[in-house]
């Protein structure tokens, strides 16, 4: 916004209304005398484009356009009249007076505005430097800010534990490694290869999600909470969630009308293995809820302290050891997950196997995708 | 039912409720001796002390027992899990001082037994007279369809 011309003030442009017309004042302290057409024609037009202009620019911009030719030859700076001034007697001298006055004003104002715009960018930029210094620290004692935490609001807040972080790093690239195999799988069958080659893929796959098993185990270790809350999962994943991770029973019925044609034989085996499963999941289940119970009764004791902080603490310490039991069960539940994958896995051909790990990775690569179709939703905010 | 065994020492012996939706619980309960001084008061005697006297007979009088901590959810989810197949188990709880020699004494049972050698963690589940395993052991076992038949086999389930 500046005009850049020769000793001029460079005044930043603020959004604010400190007008094209006041800031023209500042620079028309030097260059006034030199160029007053223009500065007339930089008001004028100002005064037509921003409309909100303070009195003091509209006033004065009304004021100089009968004073155009006389503009070059007053000093603004000294209220001493010229001598084509002292013709105007004292009607003009007031106005002038006055304007001068304004412009004053003005240019303070705007000195004024700049300063504490300036004041505000460094300490912007202090806290910048400040803020990379603290990540650069954290980065160096293995802490992992940002990546794949999606639309949680975690950012730089919150305690950012190091086994989450590694966990969530991990599971990025699982989850790029599964995209990566169930193009392969897709291909493989759309192109009809060998048996031998099916079986290949299929067993990159059953220890793919092996893998997934481990990493989930050793962080369950680090924060079960996490793992349990399925944060590190994508929101239509997370609305499936069952103790940290998918339900084996839906995924089979996700997974066998896409296996036809079975055998009497198969459709026998894989109907008990969903009996089965359902029945483990339940028990499963009503451990949990038998958890949350007994946690309840632990911390629902003595209200009014009666019983002293010795107790108190006793309860605590109780407690704690039944939220740790919290990683037992997420460690069953996925064990349960593992296991029934590898029951298809003998139940199936190698081609149905291979045909049930594409239909399960295009499922979940399905899910998130409307998850982020979901997150980018237009939408208005609460 | 069974009746209740004392054990050789006499300082401990196992006293029977049988609770009302028909699992057969047994609790440890640290009674003094008869003819000796008492004994103290914790119960680190309760698995260990009379041999293999009562352990063994409850493993082998059974056919499904379920052996787990005081209040633990795990074992309550080896219980439902039993339970939702149509099984009664027959529960014994342990206090966690008597944990140690409880294990020891499991172990000699299986390993007698026969069957596929284990660490005894808790819950240990018996069936038919041999350890089957903990929870994950169990659930692999029913997954595999192997579960059911071996408790018809060991006579827990009639269908």
């Amino acid at each position: 916004m500046s005009q850049g011309q020769a000793g001029a003030s460079h005044v930043i442009s603020s959004p604010n209304s400190m007008s094209s017309a006041s800031a023209q004042f500042a620079t028309s302290r030097r260059i006034g005398i030199y160029e007053p057409n223009r500065q007339i024609s930089m008001w004028g037009d100002s005064f037509k484009a921003d409309s909100s202009q303070n009195t003091g620019a509209s006033t004065i911009v009304e004021a100089d356009a009968k004073h155009d030719n006389r503009l070059g030859d007053i000093p603004l700076e000294s209220p001493g009249p010229s001598k084509k001034y002292d013709q105007e007697a004292n009607k003009p001298a007031d106005k002038v007076l006055r304007r001068l006055a304004q412009n004053r004003e003005a240019a303070r104002k705007s000195r004024l505005r700049k300063k504490a715009y300036v004041q505000q960018l460094e300490s912007s930029r202090l806290k910048l430097s400040q803020l990379e210094q603290e990540l650069e620290h954290a980065k160096q004692q293995g802490v992992y800010v940002g990546g794949h935490l999606g639309d949680s609001s975690l950012g730089l807040s919150g305690t950012v534990n190091s086994g989450v972080a590694a966990f969530e790093m991990e599971y990025g690239h699982w989850v790029e490694e599964q995209n990566r195999q169930t193009g392969e799988l897709r291909a493989a069958l759309q192109a009809h290869v060998s048996d031998i080659e099916l079986r290949m893929l299929v067993e990159s796959g059953m220890s793919h999600y092996d893998n997934l098993f481990h990493i989930k185990a050793i962080a369950a270790k680090s924060d079960v909470f996490y793992l349990m809350s399925g944060m590190w999962k994508t929101p239509a994943e997370r609305f499936f969630l069952w103790i940290g991770g998918f339900r084996p029973s839906e995924l089979l019925k996700v997974l066998s009308p896409q296996l036809e044609p079975l055998t009497e034989q198969q459709v026998v085996a894989v109907c008990n293995l969903q009996q089965s499963s359902q029945q483990a999941e339940d028990a499963l289940s009503q451990g949990m809820d038998k958890l949350q119970q007994t946690l309840a009764e632990t911390l629902t004791s003595d209200p009014l302290g009666a019983s002293g902080v010795a107790t108190y603490m006793g309860q605590m310490a109780n407690a704690m050891g039944k939220l740790e039991g919290l990683v037992n069960f997420v460690n069953q539940a996925d064990h349960l997950r593992q296991q029934t994958l590898q029951q298809m896995y003998k139940i199936l051909t190698t081609r149905q196997a291979a045909r049930g790990l594409l239909v399960l990775g295009d499922y979940f690569q399905r899910l998130r995708a409307l998850s982020s179709l979901w997150t980018a939703r237009p939408h208005e905010p609460a | 039912m069974q009746q209740a065994i004392p054990c050789n020492g006499g300082r401990t012996w196992f006293a029977q409720t049988a609770a009302s939706n028909g699992v057969v619980h047994m609790a440890v309960n640290d009674r003094p001796s008869v003819d000796g001084p008492s004994t103290s008061s914790s119960s680190s005697d309760a698995g260990g002390g009379g041999g293999g006297g009562g352990m063994v007979r409850l493993v082998a009088e059974n056919p499904v027992l379920v052996v787990g901590r005081r209040g633990c959810c795990m074992c309550h989810v080896v219980k439902r899990l039993l339970l939702g197949l149509g099984v009664n188990p027959a529960v014994f709880e342990v206090a966690e001082d008597a944990e140690a020699a409880l294990v020891a004494e499991l172990a000699e049972i299986a390993a007698a037994a026969g069957g596929v050698q284990q660490q005894v963690l808790f819950p240990a589940v018996f069936i038919g007279g041999r350890l089957v395993g903990g929870l994950d052991r169990l659930m692999a076992v029913h997954i595999s369809g192997d579960l059911v038949p071996i408790l018809k086999e060991a006579g827990a389930l009639w269908l």
